[in-house]
């Protein structure tokens, strides 16, 4: 279990994160999501005990990382950003050094090696040195480290830059795998990574937490932002576009009515913001009936972690005030 | 296995799978080879007497040992696997030491790769076992707190290349200092002082075959400070 309590680093007096605090349980994957310099770099290299932080805390299983270094990094597996490698060492040569590094011997240490060169598919390039190696080989055998003495705990700094779109979701169903008995904190800028791996997120922004809980939370929390298109006409012959705009004035969770265009055969396509609390697309339904209109299509615009993050990282008072804080 | 013991072995057989370590005892043994033959004269002295070959050892040391240690961190920097390093479950001074073991593995098998030498001179001439044998345990102290230094400065240095001219620019100064305190005159503190701070000026009792406590001392203390002070250095930055 990692407990991070009012984090806060400074290099040269620039504070690259300003007081974070959360916590990721065994069975989860945290992803820290954010765009360059939020901090997420920063706080794994906290965590990792590379540096220690300028206030605040983080604890590993209940230690402290600048007490107790050393007993915390056995029990971590970390890839650092950009899988730093020796160019002239092979796989095997690194994956060798690794396993005494973690004082693995014998038989454990053979089918140590063996499961981390399968899990990433190191097979065809074993024995080539790393400098020969594609960057996303590269990427999986800093992965294969990481993995290599069966860690609690992952800290995986951006696991799949470089990797082709195959590639991509052979990890991502890997740190998945993982995750389930293992603490995981990755970090990403890509958004459909935390969708599909992630089962908490944490969005940076500014050194500073501007949202964090599940996706669907994050989204719930934002939801003031909720919006509907729909297409409508009469169910009797046409209605005209003064009519509908009086009958849109009836419909009690319209918050503003974006857009209003006449479509083909007498119908007009809608586009509605909702109002934050209490409405919902059924409404919508209701409001056509009772008015005796007839919906063509109705097209909910749920917000997308995309938007979410786009808001968050880039409107500065939303994360403060109502980013899902829990 | 401990972490001196991994990093040992991975320093050691990275320095041998490449040029490095080949290239670097090569050109030791060609130095002080020519050395020999050149300018100490020794096949036209007829004297069994190494000890100005000896002496000039802590000069060619200054330029082989940083050439050995200018990689040591600097290049681990570089290539951010310094951060793989301080993220595994060791302290700052078991790497330092498993580094240092390696590059000074280097240099001792250099320094003893010369022993051909002294054993074809004792079919010219008596030589005096007791004195060889302090006199390369005098070289060896000599490339031990070189070696020391040599890290440190790459601990300090942003690359390889200044890390190898701070390295021997410094061991130069260390070595030859005690000319200085020769110029200022025999007497005064400062020059006493300098006399002390020489890595050469300490390296002439063993150069006779004087084993002296306070020579060794001198050596395995500048070696454990520098090897401290570099641990010092790496594990500094987790706080700045």
């Amino acid at each position: 279990m990692i407990e991070a309590k009012e984090l806060r680093k400074s290099y040269n007096r620039v504070e690259a994160v300003k007081g974070v605090s959360f916590s990721v349980e065994r069975g989860q994957v945290l992803g820290l999501l954010g765009p360059n310099g939020a901090g997420k770099t920063t706080i794994m290299k906290i965590l990792t005990g590379y540096h220690f932080p300028t206030e605040g805390s983080a604890l590993i299983d209940g230690v402290d990382v600048t007490v107790d270094p050393v007993a915390i990094k056995r029990k971590i597996g970390y890839l650092p950003e950009s899988a730093p490698l020796y160019p002239d060492q092979s796989p095997a040569e690194y994956l060798d050094f690794m396993a005494d590094v973690r004082g693995l011997e014998g038989s454990a240490r053979s089918s140590a090696i063996d499961r981390a060169v399968s899990a990433c598919s190191l097979g065809p390039v074993f024995h080539k040195p790393v400098e020969e190696l594609s960057k996303g080989y590269r990427q999986r055998l800093g992965l294969a480290q990481a993995i290599l003495h069966d860690p609690d705990i992952l800290i995986l700094d951006e696991p799949t830059t470089g990797l082709d779109p195959n590639q991509i979701l052979e990890i991502r169903g890997l740190i998945r795998e993982l995750g389930k008995e293992k603490t995981v904190i990755l970090s990403t800028h890509i958004l459909q990574e935390v969708e599909a791996v992630c089962s908490k997120v944490l969005i940076l922004n500014e050194g500073r937490i501007a949202a964090q809980g599940t996706a669907d939370e994050i989204g719930e929390a934002l939801k003031g932002e909720a919006r509907v298109s729909f297409r409508v006409r009469g169910r009797k012959g046409e209605i005209g576009r003064k009519a509908l705009e009086t009958a849109l004035g009836r419909l009690s969770s319209a918050a503003a009515l974006r857009s209003l265009e006449e479509a083909q055969g007498g119908a007009f396509d809608v586009d509605l913001a909702l109002k934050a609390s209490g409405s919902s697309d059924g409404d919508v339904f209701d409001w056509a009936v009772t008015e005796g209109l007839v919906l063509l299509e109705l097209l909910p615009h749920k917000l997308s972690l995309e938007e979410i993050f786009v808001k968050l990282t880039t409107d500065p008072g939303v994360g403060a005030t109502e980013g899902g804080r829990k | 296995m401990s972490g001196f013991q991994a990093v040992f072995r991975r320093e050691f057989r990275a320095a041998f799978n490449s040029p490095v370590a080949y290239g670097l005892i090569a050109a030791f043994l060609v130095f002080t080879s020519a050395w020999l033959y050149f300018v100490t004269g020794f096949y036209a002295l007829g004297l069994a007497d190494l000890s100005s070959w000896f002496g000039m050892m802590p000069v060619v040391l200054a330029f082989i040992v940083p050439a050995l240690t200018m990689r040591s961190w600097a290049e681990e920097v570089r290539l951010g696997t310094g951060e793989l390093l301080l993220t595994l479950p060791f302290g700052e001074l078991g790497l330092v030491v498993g580094k240092f073991l390696a590059s000074f593995a280097i240099v001792a098998i250099a320094v003893l790769l010369t022993l051909p030498v002294p054993i074809m001179a004792s079919f010219l001439g008596s030589f005096d076992v007791g004195v060889l044998a302090g006199q390369y345990l005098g070289v060896l102290l000599v490339a031990a707190a070189a070696t020391a230094i040599g890290q440190w400065v790459s601990s300090r240095a942003r690359n390889q290349v200044s890390a190898f001219l701070g390295a021997t620019l410094l061991l130069l100064v260390l070595v030859l200092v005690d000319r200085v305190g020769s110029f200022l005159g025999s007497a005064g503190l400062l020059s006493e002082f300098l006399n002390w701070l020489s890595l050469a000026r300490h390296f002439g009792a063993f150069g006779r075959g004087v084993l002296d406590s306070r020579d060794l001392a001198y050596y395995l203390a500048a070696t454990f400070f520098f090897l401290y002070l570099t641990a010092w250095t790496i594990g500094r930055r987790k706080w700045s």
